[in-house]
């Protein structure tokens, strides 16, 4: 495993369309995995193999090259992408499920929450809902929602 | 799959997943052109390159893989040029490289949410073993999409949630076989409905012919009294009629509930015993129990007196309403009119209270999930000097589910005095219209008896009881619903596993086991065994060794018949398993598990289990040769003693003795044995052995262990890897392979033990 302050890393997107990276000599296909997706600083990533071995851990600091860091954010952006709930339409309980009906940035989405799950505030403020198939559903800020929506979620927000 | 499971998965992607059930046929039509063949598997895939959602379809065939796009545009490549396959899994989407040749752009760059996953990965699977050199029959493809995309749903729920009134139709045909005792119940309940209308007319006709009369000298006292003493009497039998037929209704009624629960009950517990194991694996052990207990009794209380209330009370508010309006049609309107109004407004209140009861159970769970983390862990918490920090966060929580707690009694209790206050408001108006008129002053209508005018007043207190049972019908329906609807998924769920309709019995089993090139997936796609292959004969004892997820347990969960092979076949003494009658084959089958479960109950009971008429004398016996005999004996109530649950607390490896025991008294031709001794120690490890030593004589094993010095002994060993036989042999023959699996993997263990 390569550590900050190693030699420079360098992160491409080749055309078979993997993320690859190089240090020290060394490089191969790698995939993002964002380290605190809610809390701290987003650019703490570690970059892992396709054997799931982590190839470098990349920290703030560490300075990357326009290219590499334009390739990381891209691959930043996917591997933390979620649904972001712009307005809920509806929200209904059913036998051992929650349904809920939002319009996303994404388009307009049903989903299906179990009755315990409850939905996760975030350290910014945001609302976190997970799905009974592990998606999430991201709502930013609750309280600028329009006011049906932020009727629909009095129940699950302080 | 059979029919209805396909049709009950495409039901919960029409109803709740927004996307098609199928593959639409346009996209069919469009992909098989470019596959140049039919369809064989397929997934959508929902997100565009710029992450928006999108419905794109990925198809597979038997020589190509297939793309087509939203706007109707198809593109194909080759199966044989995928070159591997790279995920880049994120929060809720991943990325999928389907790659060709190095250096090359990917033949396909797949991105969608956790909802297509299964689905994707299903075809993902198929050409990942073709890149192995493997060839999967993916099966029915509607099917593994059905499948895969409404699992998560399925797995929630299990039944689309279907009909309500569908549902308390079937659930009412469970009163059926009682409706004489039903038809008594509500025989009383309209007994008492209306009897409960005699009083407020008794007392007015007492006021308007008796009492007035005789005040005004038109009737002479004497004869006054005499009615006036009837109807006295007349009340005193209106109460004591009402309350004969209350007791007569709630008796009925409570019997009648109890008699469905346990019919609902025993049906339920009979059908979960018959359910594969596939269906145990799927459901928590909770949900299940919740079913047969809580449910059935909500039921019970909904039959014995939701359904006779609310039928009731319609006939009551009905009842009252004829008898204002045809005492007084106008006072009668200022009565009747706002009814519906105080129904709706009780509605209103139990949808406010369900959201009020939503954020206090939110808070009761947040509070509740502190004492979960903390009590289990509280030596950590002592450890890292975290009390003050762990109590202020309780507390903090509990404040929370106290102020809820607050808001929910501020809205009730702000509610219910209200509206007695708008119902009283009526009977204010009531009031304000009759005055004018018992004082003949017109006031819009003829003038009204004192007498009528008290009828009136007692029949508009009858209002308050059926206003509130209809205002709250919804709910309670709702609940006998969705219980009567998890009662009924159980019930609806077909065994996995069923006999043929006249089963082979093997009398008696010689233990002959055969596998035929079988193959098996838990999910239908994925192959967790391929092509395995061997002969067992009678009383050999066959080691299974080999990687973890190797297709071990499997192996001997199909032996079990737990599960039926999806290819090729299973034979015992020249049958196949499938046409086995499974109780009486299962009779001749043991099993020593890892983690052995003792039912609650006493030693003996617990060695008894298979065998309840065994003597004494055989039950020591066993326990004898359980190497069990000595431990049991030294328990303060020796076979007596309670163990399991709440019972006399055993060690792991008398637990395990107590379960050989078991074994032995059972007397099983194929016995399986699966990590039997992994969980004690060395001391125990060898008492263990030596009793397995004694139990495995003569039967045909087949025992799984983790360490391989166990089965040195074993008549051959099988080595599983990958879901293939990829080894068999002795010990001695497995050693001398060079570079063979076996040999790696008895190396390793035997360095790892020298260095420990």
């Amino acid at each position: 495993m390569v550590r900050i302050g190693e030699a420079a890393l360098r992160l491409e997107r080749r055309r078979d369309g993997q993320l690859w990276a190089a240090r020290n000599g060394e490089e191969r296909p790698v995939r993002v995995h964002r380290l605190f997706p809610w809390s701290e600083d987003e650019r703490h990533v570690s970059l892992r193999d396709a054997g799931n071995r982590e190839f470098a851990l990349v920290g703030p600091e560490e300075e990357l090259d326009p290219a590499s860091a334009r390739a990381l954010e891209e691959a930043m952006v996917a591997a933390g992408f979620v649904l972001e709930v712009t307005a809920v339409l509806d929200i209904e309980e059913e036998i051992e499920i929650r349904v809920w009906r939002v319009e996303t940035r994404q388009g307009t989405r049903a989903f299906q929450t179990h009755l315990d799950d409850w939905p996760r505030e975030t350290p910014g403020g945001g609302l976190l809902i997970r799905d009974v198939a592990g998606d999430l559903y991201f709502v930013p800020e609750p309280g600028a929602l329009d006011a049906s929506s932020r009727a629909w979620l009095w129940a699950f927000v302080d | 799959m059979s029919e209805s499971g396909l049709k009950n998965d495409q039901g919960i992607i029409e109803r709740y997943l927004g996307q098609p059930a199928r593959l639409p046929d346009d996209v069919r039509a469009l992909g098989e052109g470019a596959l140049g063949g039919s369809v064989r598997l397929y997934a959508m895939v929902d997100l565009d390159v710029e992450l928006g959602l999108t419905q794109r379809w990925l198809l597979l065939g038997d020589q190509r893989v297939a793309l087509v796009e939203p706007g109707g545009e198809a593109h194909a490549f080759g199966r044989a040029e995928v070159r591997a396959i790279r995920e880049e899994p994120g929060l809720s989407a991943t990325l999928l490289h389907v790659l060709g040749r190095a250096e090359e752009a990917p033949l396909a760059e797949l991105r969608y949410t956790h909802r297509q996953r299964r689905a994707v990965e299903n075809v993902r699977f198929v050409l990942q073993q073709q890149i192995e050199g493997r060839d999967v029959d993916p099966g029915d493809a509607d099917v593994e999409y059905a499948r895969a995309v409404a699992a998560p749903v399925r797995e929630a729920q299990a039944l689309v949630a279907g009909n309500r009134r569908a549902v308390l139709w079937r659930l009412l045909a469970y009163l059926a076989p009682y409706r004489k005792r039903l038809a008594w119940g509500f025989a009383a309940a309209a007994v008492i409905t209306l009897v409960s209308l005699v009083p407020p007319w008794l007392a007015g006709y007492l006021i308007d012919e008796v009492v007035r009369p005789v005040q005004d000298g038109s009737v002479p006292a004497e004869k006054g009294a005499t009615v006036a003493w009837l109807a006295v009497v007349a009340m005193a039998l209106v109460y004591v009629v009402r309350q004969a037929a209350a007791l007569v209704r709630l008796r009925l009624m409570a019997v009648v509930g109890e008699l469905v629960a346990r019919d609902l009950r025993g049906e339920v517990y009979a059908h979960l015993q018959k359910m594969s194991m596939g269906f145990f694996s799927r459901k928590k052990t909770g949900s299940l129990i919740t079913r047969v207990t809580s449910d059935t009794d909500r039921l019970w209380e909904f039959l014995a007196f939701g359904v006779v209330d609310v039928s009731l009370s319609l006939v009551m508010l009905m009842g009252l309403s004829a008898v204002l309006l045809s005492l007084d049609w106008r006072l009668g309107l200022v009565m009747v009119l706002p009814v519906p109004a105080f129904c709706w407004t009780i509605f209103w209140h139990g949808e406010r209270m369900e959201r009020l009861f939503l954020r206090t159970w939110r808070k009761w769970s947040s509070m509740t999930d502190v004492l979960g983390d903390t009590l289990p862990g509280i030596k950590v918490v002592k450890a890292f000097s975290q009390e003050a920090h762990e109590t202020g966060r309780f507390s903090a929580r509990s404040a929370d589910v106290t102020e809820e707690a607050n808001r929910l009694h501020a809205a009730w209790t702000t509610f219910w005095p209200t509206l007695m206050l708008a119902i009283q408001g009526t009977t204010v108006l009531v009031w304000a219209f009759a005055v004018p008129r018992l004082l003949g002053l017109g006031g819009g209508g003829p003038t009204l008896s004192a007498g009528t005018f008290v009828s009136f007043l007692l029949y508009t207190t009858m209002f308050i009881y059926p206003i509130e049972v209809i205002g709250q019908m919804t709910r309670t329906m709702n609940r006998a619903t969705s219980s009567a609807h998890r009662v009924f998924e159980v019930l609806d769920t077909e065994p996995e596993v069923v006999d043929v309709a006249e089963p082979v019995r093997l009398r008696p089993v010689e233990g002959r086991v055969a596998f035929e090139d079988v193959t098996f997936g838990y999910d239908g796609v994925r192959q967790v065994l391929r092509g395995v292959s061997f002969a067992v004969e009678p009383g050999e004892m066959i080691g299974l060794v080999g990687p973890s997820g190797g297709g071990k347990t499997t192996v001997v969960n199909l032996i079990a018949r737990f599960y039926d092979v999806t290819g090729g076949r299973i034979t015992v003494d020249g049958v196949d398993v499938r046409d086995l009658d499974s109780a009486h084959y299962r009779r001749q089958l043991g099993m020593v598990l890892q983690e052995p479960y003792l039912f609650h109950g006493t030693v003996l009971e617990n060695i008894r289990y298979g065998h309840p008429e065994a003597s004494p004398a055989r039950v020591i016996e066993a326990a004898r040769a359980a190497n069990a005999h000595d431990f049991i004996v030294k328990l303060p109530h020796g076979y007596d003693t309670l163990v399991g649950e709440r019972g006399q607390t055993l060690s792991g490896g008398e637990r395990q003795r107590v379960s050989i025991a078991r074994a032995i008294l059972h007397d099983p031709r194929i016995l399986i044995l699966d990590e039997a001794t992994s969980a004690v120690d060395t001391e125990t490890e060898r008492e263990i052995q030596e009793a397995m030593d004694r139990l495995v004589a003569g039967r045909t094993v087949f025992a799984i262990a983790h360490r391989l010095s166990t089965l040195v002994n074993a008549s051959r060993l099988f080595v599983m890897k990958d879901g293939r036989l990829v080894e068999s042999g002795t010990h001695a023959e497995l050693l001398a392979k060079e570079d063979g699996i076996y040999r790696t993997l008895y190396t390793l263990q035997r360095e790892m033990a020298k260095a420990i």
